[in-house]
């Protein structure tokens, strides 16, 4: 049983929260026992649930206490947070996207208390669009592409076939029912459509849309032969598109909530030469979900353009739309405020990659606690880390470790290893960011001797490891 | 012209979206048979323990270290609620074998919490070898896949071994040096226990403790085996379609008709 319990009172339970907004609360500590809490900790975050693997955000704990609690002693505590402002909030059939506002109480050599409390968010922005760029247009070299494939499954295949033929029959009949079929597949879906089409340009003119603005394409193509088609379409489909498992339980799910169907002609004979041209434009509805990519949970807004021919087969290709909300639609007043508070932000994303106040600019002053506070506040964004540590790699750095335990293994041939020394997991004091330390041989008795007390050593970062985001620390000989 | 669009149940308006009152009505927050973090899928595990441990950590020679004392008299000074780790044994390892779904993992995770001292390793598929650190003791995922130079460096270790595997690997441990007892699992699936393991997850998604939740009853269980046989991860992933579908139309729960 847990020596105190947690709950959280948001002051807006009902409020719908803009990202950015701060939201603020009370949280609640009722003591069972005497405690000691190393942490009373806060945070507001988002997170997945439903039927793909859980994805959440990486938002900062903040510390609202340390100390101790007596038997039946009640503890409130204020607090106020900022909301992300990426994903909304989303309840689907396999993806649901919440936000909360976390607490855990740290107890020493006991399970953690913990409480959450979910409260509604609307984006004013989505993702940096240059981030999630859409292909707008589509020309005929992807069918160039196709044709060569198909070219050299058929020259492979008759080669097989061939020398199969000579050396064994077997060989030769399963060329024949393998490698034909493939190629006769290919041929149908791809090449044939074109056949008649020619080559056929697409271009979505509008690949970010907000719910309720227009959605425009344009779709054209000269007919090499004539011949008459069914249909020419254009289904918008919204689509869950979720991951469970991993590994070779890896399990994909599809959901389609929204179909939406678009006839661009009908019934109709086209000529040999006659260029056609189409144009698509229609409304998004305006209560729609927004477009995410959150790992293994995403929604997807796609465009199915669909050339149905009678007796033959169709040709086909698909768009892919974000739906993000309308920049323009921002209150001014939000913007400024939002732009204010990047301002005067203490956020390292601001600062990182170059300027004045990049880390590597100030090389000579900065310290190793800055350097892991930096990191530490950036862990969730892979590619920022990646800049950061690009700009420190080759600093060296007097570190403070708590050294948690060797690796038996590191890794395929990891080059910063030292020919017969250690790689050992470490995290740094404070921040406590998880490290990987290359020891050499000569250093082994030492940070063994250090046990679980601090340990002191002077070391160069040489890079990050992503699979464990620890950052990896070359210790230097003679000066630890 | 267009065809009027087929919309399908989820909450399309995210702009003014409510939170959705389906779950509240079952006093629940989340569908429970939803996919789970490594974390909460440890706390639901329905697992016996003692069986491993008392392999583990009978007589033999002492996995380690100067850290077991430190960590245990510091844990005599808290007055801890965690149980005292056992003293684990060297050159001692524990097989899991048995097909997907059976709960390998799921018992892997929850030793993994069980412990604090251990380490756990999932060996993907079709890709490098990832670190493998010490632990005490040291549970390997998927150890089916551990490439032949490294799993030799990590049986030369001696370390305290739980494996989860589809291949049994007494043989590459016998000659390492270790002594060796496998469990099969997922051969048999009482009802009792499959009504344990999912009411743990109803209960680990209740919204309001003071509010009942629905229970999956034994006769429920049993119809559940007599569709899926042992195959745990079918079952949740048929109660998630049931209850997805039922809270989208009435919100009562009802897990077989």
């Amino acid at each position: 049983m847990a020596k105190c319990d947690l709950s959280i009172e948001l002051d807006e339970p009902d409020r719908v929260y803009v990202g950015g907004d701060v939201i603020t609360g009370t949280l609640h500590v009722m003591a069972d026992s005497d405690v000691n809490c190393t942490g009373l900790e806060i945070q507001a975050n988002w997170r997945t649930h439903g039927r793909g693997n859980v994805a959440r955000g990486k938002s900062p704990w903040t510390t609202l206490f340390v100390g101790q609690w007596l038997s039946g002693q009640r503890e409130s505590y204020r607090f106020e947070l900022e909301v992300s402002d990426w994903p909304p909030s989303y309840h689907g059939n396999f993806i649901n996207v919440d936000h909360y506002v976390d607490a855990r109480a740290k107890i020493p050599w006991a399970f953690d208390p913990k409480a959450s409390q979910e409260f509604l968010m609307r984006p004013i922005s989505g993702p940096d669009p240059a981030k999630t760029k859409a292909p707008s247009a589509l020309g005929g070299c992807i069918g160039y592409g196709v044709f060569l494939v198909v070219i050299s499954f058929f020259v492979v295949g008759m080669g097989g076939m061939v020398v199969g033929l000579l050396t064994n029959p077997i060989v030769a009949l399963i060329v024949g029912l393998v490698v034909f079929p493939i190629i006769a597949l290919i041929a149908a879906r791809s090449l044939l459509p074109k056949w008649l089409l020619g080559d056929v340009q697409v271009e979505l003119i509008t690949p970010h849309v907000a719910p309720g603005q227009r959605v425009r394409a344009t779709f054209s193509f000269q007919p090499r032969r004539s011949f008459k088609l069914n249909a020419i379409t254009a289904d918008l489909k919204g689509t869950e598109v979720c991951v469970s498992g991993s590994g070779s339980n890896r399990t994909t799910h599809r959901n389609v909530f929204f179909e939406q169907q678009h006839v661009l002609q009908e019934g109709a004979r086209l000529e040999a030469g006659q260029r056609q041209e189409f144009e698509l434009d229609f409304k998004l509805p305006g209560d729609v979900p927004y477009s995410f990519d959150l790992s293994d949970n995403n929604l997807n807004w796609t465009i199915g353009l669909r050339v149905d021919i009678p007796r033959w087969p169709d040709w086909t290709k698909t768009l892919k739309l974000h739906v993000y909300p309308d920049r323009d639609a921002v209150q001014p007043a939000a913007a400024i405020e939002s732009d204010n508070v990047r301002g005067h932000s203490d956020d390292p994303a601001v600062s990182v990659g170059g300027g004045a106040d990049s880390p590597s600019a100030k090389h000579d002053e900065i310290t190793f606690a800055e350097t892991a506070t930096h990191l530490w506040q950036l862990r969730g964004d892979a590619e920022q880390i990646d800049v950061l540590v690009d700009a420190v790699t080759g600093m060296t750095f007097e570190i403070d470790t708590y050294v948690e335990r060797r690796l038996l293994y590191s890794g395929d041939e990891d080059p910063h290893l030292y020919k017969g020394g250690y790689a050992v997991w470490a995290r740094h004091s404070d921040p406590p960011l998880p490290l990987v330390l290359y020891v050499p041989h000569d250093l082994g008795d030492e940070f063994e001797q250090a046990g679980r007390d601090l340990w002191h050593c002077r070391g160069t970062i040489v890079g990050w490891d992503h699979q464990h985001r620890r950052l990896q620390i070359k210790v230097l000989v003679g000066d630890g | 012209m267009s065809i009027p669009a087929k919309t399908f149940p989820t909450n399309l308006n995210c702009q003014s979206a409510r939170p959705p009152l389906r779950w509240p009505t079952a006093n629940l927050f989340r569908n429970p048979f939803g996919e789970l973090t490594r974390e909460e899928r440890a706390e639901v595990a329905v697992v016996d323990l003692d069986p491993l441990v008392a392999w583990l950590t009978t007589a033999g020679e002492r996995s380690a270290t100067v850290d077991d004392e430190l960590c245990d008299s510091d844990r005599i000074a808290q007055g801890n609620e965690v149980p005292r780790e056992p003293v684990f044994c060297r050159f001692r390892a524990f097989q899991l074998i048995g097909d997907c779904g059976r709960g390998k993992t799921t018992r892997m995770l929850a030793i993994h919490r069980r412990f604090p001292r251990s380490s756990y390793v999932y060996l993907p598929e079709d890709e490098p070898c990832p670190a493998i650190p010490e632990g005490t003791p040291l549970l390997i995922d998927e150890a089916q896949r551990l490439p032949w130079r490294v799993r030799r460096k990590v049986f030369a270790s001696g370390a305290t071994l739980i494996l989860a595997t589809h291949n049994d690997l007494t043989g590459p441990l016998r000659r390492a040096g270790y002594q060796v007892t496998t469990q099969r699992i997922g051969l048999t699936l009482t009802a009792d226990r499959l009504a344990e393991i999912l009411n743990r997850r109803l209960q680990a998604s209740r919204r309001d403790p003071r509010q009942p939740i629905p229970q999956i009853s034994i006769q429920v269980a049993e119809q559940l085996i007599a569709r899926h046989g042992t195959d745990i991860r079918a079952i949740e992933s048929f109660l998630y379609d049931i209850v997805q579908a039922q809270v989208n139309q009435h919100g009562e729960m009802r897990f077989i008709d």
